[in-house]
């Protein structure tokens, strides 16, 4: 009944070793396959992932990774080649896992029939970068994350705050739960199963407030 | 897993407070609790005792180092081995890690007890322990020990505290750990220079009727004064630099800890000798005090109070430990769905994980009505056990994933988890035997744990053949953040 997923991501550079610390935050176990010894090295200093020396399109390190026992494995190194390989390896061994490829152009629609997801993070920066330009006030979602991380989380059945009312749950400081969707949250807002919440949540407390959604 | 309310985003503690998170769990109750015990079994060889314990978990420190230095998980033995090991194993593993905290918690209380009487007895508010009768319980007419009622009532407290507010960080921890280390200072410090001292008396060494093989038994019921500084890693998240801090303050703890230990047994034994010491029994250490610190002090009255004074807050503090920690161990095993899922939730309300506290609470309060001693040898063997496991952890890690990255790697390799396997079997064995002889009743509901665990594992698989935490749907937390 565990609401945190085993996630094996290739590649500790910058997307990768972001997203490990976003994951991490969240209280998923993440593993990181990478072959550079300094990026390792970098990886370990922050205390978020296991690190697995080599190359993730090999079977042994990925099995080295855990790949029987992980719910998802991501392929975020710059080339997508390596992701694809990666994908299609960890898919051999474990049928089960989801697979998630970086890839490297904006039209990459074609690749879902070979991975279950893909991302193209550039897209993502861009707006950032866009919203900066423009300096305006303001801003999407997307840009606040330094102090605030804003998610849309469902409602696990079963879940501590499954069923209770808003002014019941007592989240931790630094959690504001903003919306179901049709309006802006009052204390008798009901938190009910299945449903999806907007929550402005404090990147440390994160954890915590997954855990309270998700049991 | 993160309980704390206000945790502060930047990591803040450092190599010092940390080690002190470490100190603070080993240098607690087992000394006081437990010397008056290991100097009954062995005579002055109490000494070499804690020695021998220290240099059998330097083994297995070294392999908590490396595991925790190279799996960032914050919680402890069980997360290690759930990482590495299979269902069954893993399972088994937190099952005998979770019994062993708990029983520790009812031994903790158990020395709190005649600890906090000789502490009023000091004052004249109540008469010598060993005087005290019974108490009659109004409205049950019931008569109960008081140190029964006490421990009982240490236990609910600590438990009620825990229930309803998260874990006190880290620097309350170095607060709580250097007065309790200061307290111990105090005492070694006058009874090097009392006058009981220079005349002490350290043979014969050994007991004469079993010699030099009273030290095994002897190092199985204190082992358990070195338990704690795996604590450390279960605070990695706020450590500055934790790939080399935790390796380094696992060891400063240690070794802090053995010097601590060897300075206030020799003190002991040198002023009330082995007999007397054992005599005392739980509150040895204190009544060693009460003899050479001055009296006629202002407002303390007798300098002994400071110390019996200590052992009643390292008790507390101990207890305290082992709530939060065997309750972290059913939580992780309730949130990998190795026990009932209701342990892995945290309270809507209260933001602890409050099934899990309760659950352990039950066998903690249980484990009051046993004799101290039964408590401490069952506890120890516990921990004996699950270090064996925690050492394999480490071979099996190095054999199946040999890339993995070692920001700390513990030198000659396979030496150490070797030598630690075996010497904690062969405490265990030794401690088996010895309550055969002695205590089958703790032996008993060891197996009993043991069997009701493995049982229960066996019949859930069979009621649900298909559930398992690897097949449970994915949630589906979407961050907008990138």
């Amino acid at each position: 009944m565990t609401g945190n997923l085993r996630v094996i991501i290739a590649g500790g550079g910058r997307v990768g070793f972001q997203t490990a610390i976003h994951l991490a935050d969240r209280g998923d176990a993440v593993t990181i396959i990478e072959p550079d010894g300094e990026t390792v090295d970098r990886v370990a200093d922050e205390w978020i992932a296991t690190v697995i020396q080599g190359d993730a399109t090999n079977p042994d390190i990925l099995e080295q990774a855990g790949i029987d026992r992980a719910d998802v494995v991501a392929g975020l190194t710059g080339k997508s080649g390596v992701n694809l390989a990666t994908c299609l390896a960890a898919t051999e061994l474990n049928p089960a896992v989801r697979t998630v490829a970086r890839i490297e152009e904006s039209d990459g629609d074609a690749y879902t029939e070979l991975v279950d997801a893909v991302v193209f993070p550039e897209s993502a920066g861009a707006k950032v970068a866009a919203n900066e330009i423009a300096g305006s006030d303001i801003e999407t979602v997307a840009d606040i994350t330094a102090d605030v991380d804003v998610m849309h989380i469902r409602v696990a059945e079963g879940a501590p705050a499954a069923g209770k009312q808003l002014s019941e749950v007592r989240f931790p400081s630094g959690t504001l739960v903003i919306s179901d969707g049709g309006g802006v949250a009052t204390p008798e807002l009901a938190l009910t199963a299945g449903e999806q919440y907007l929550v402005a949540v404090e990147p440390d407390v994160v954890d915590e407030v997954v855990q309270l959604f998700h049991g | 897993m993160s309980g704390q309310r206000n945790r502060s985003p930047e990591a803040e503690l450092g190599l010092l407070d940390a080690s002190m998170i470490g100190m603070g769990a080993m240098i607690g109750a087992g000394i006081f609790v437990l010397t008056g015990l290991a100097a009954e079994l062995a005579g002055p060889a109490a000494l070499l005792v804690f020695v021998l314990n220290g240099v059998v978990t330097a083994f297995t420190a070294l392999s908590y180092a490396e595991l925790a230095s190279a799996i960032p998980k914050s919680g402890g033995g069980y997360a290690f081995v759930r990482e590495i090991f299979d269902d069954f194993p893993s399972f088994m593993m937190g099952w005998m890690l979770w019994f062993a905290y708990m029983i520790a918690g009812g031994l903790y209380a158990l020395g709190f007890a005649p600890n906090f009487i000789e502490l009023l007895h000091v004052y004249g508010l109540s008469p010598a322990p060993d005087t005290v009768g019974t108490v009659a319980v109004p409205g049950i007419g019931l008569a109960v020990p008081p140190g029964l009622g006490l421990a009982f009532f240490a236990v609910l407290l600590f438990v009620a505290i825990n229930a309803v507010s998260t874990a006190a960080s880290g620097s309350v921890e170095t607060i709580f750990t250097a007065t309790k280390v200061t307290i111990l200072l105090v005492f070694v410090a006058f009874g090097a220079t009392s006058p009981m001292f220079s005349s002490a008396e350290f043979q014969p060494l050994f007991p004469a009727e079993t010699g030099v093989y009273a030290l095994l038994p002897a190092m199985g019921l204190t082992f358990i004064a070195f338990e704690g500084y795996d604590l450390i890693t279960t605070v990695t998240e706020e450590v500055k630099n934790p790939r080399e801090n935790i390796p380094k303050a696992i060891f400063v703890s240690l070794a802090a800890t053995i010097v601590v230990y060897v300075a206030v047994v020799s003190v002991a034994i040198a002023t009330l000798g082995a007999d007397g010491l054992a005599a005392a029994g739980e509150a040895g250490i204190a009544q060693a005090a009460t003899e050479f610190m001055p009296t006629g002090l202002p407002i303390i009255k007798n300098g002994g109070a400071i110390i019996v004074f200590g052992a009643v807050f390292s008790t507390l503090t101990a207890l305290n430990a082992v709530v939060i920690a065997s309750s972290r161990v059913a939580f992780s095993m309730g949130r990998e769905g190795q026990l009932l899922p209701r342990f892995g939730k945290i309270h809507h309300r209260y933001g602890t994980p409050f099934a899990a506290i309760l659950g352990s609470a039950l066998v903690m309060l249980g484990s009051v009505a046993l004799p101290t001693q039964s408590a401490g040898n069952m506890s120890s063997l516990f921990f004996l056990l699950s270090f064996v496991v925690v050492n394999g952890a480490v071979i099996k890690l190095h054999r199946e994933r040999p890339d993995m990255d070692r920001p700390y790697e513990l030198p000659y390799y396979p030496l150490p988890p070797i030598l630690g396997i075996v010497l904690n079997l062969v405490l265990a064995v030794v401690l088996i035997v010895f309550l055969v002889r002695t205590d089958p009743l703790a032996l008993l509901l060891s197996a009993g744990w043991l069997g009701v665990g493995a049982i229960g594992y066996m019949s859930r698989d069979r009621l649900l053949p298909s559930r398992r935490p690897e097949d449970e749907p994915s949630p589906d937390a979407v961050s907008e953040d990138d």
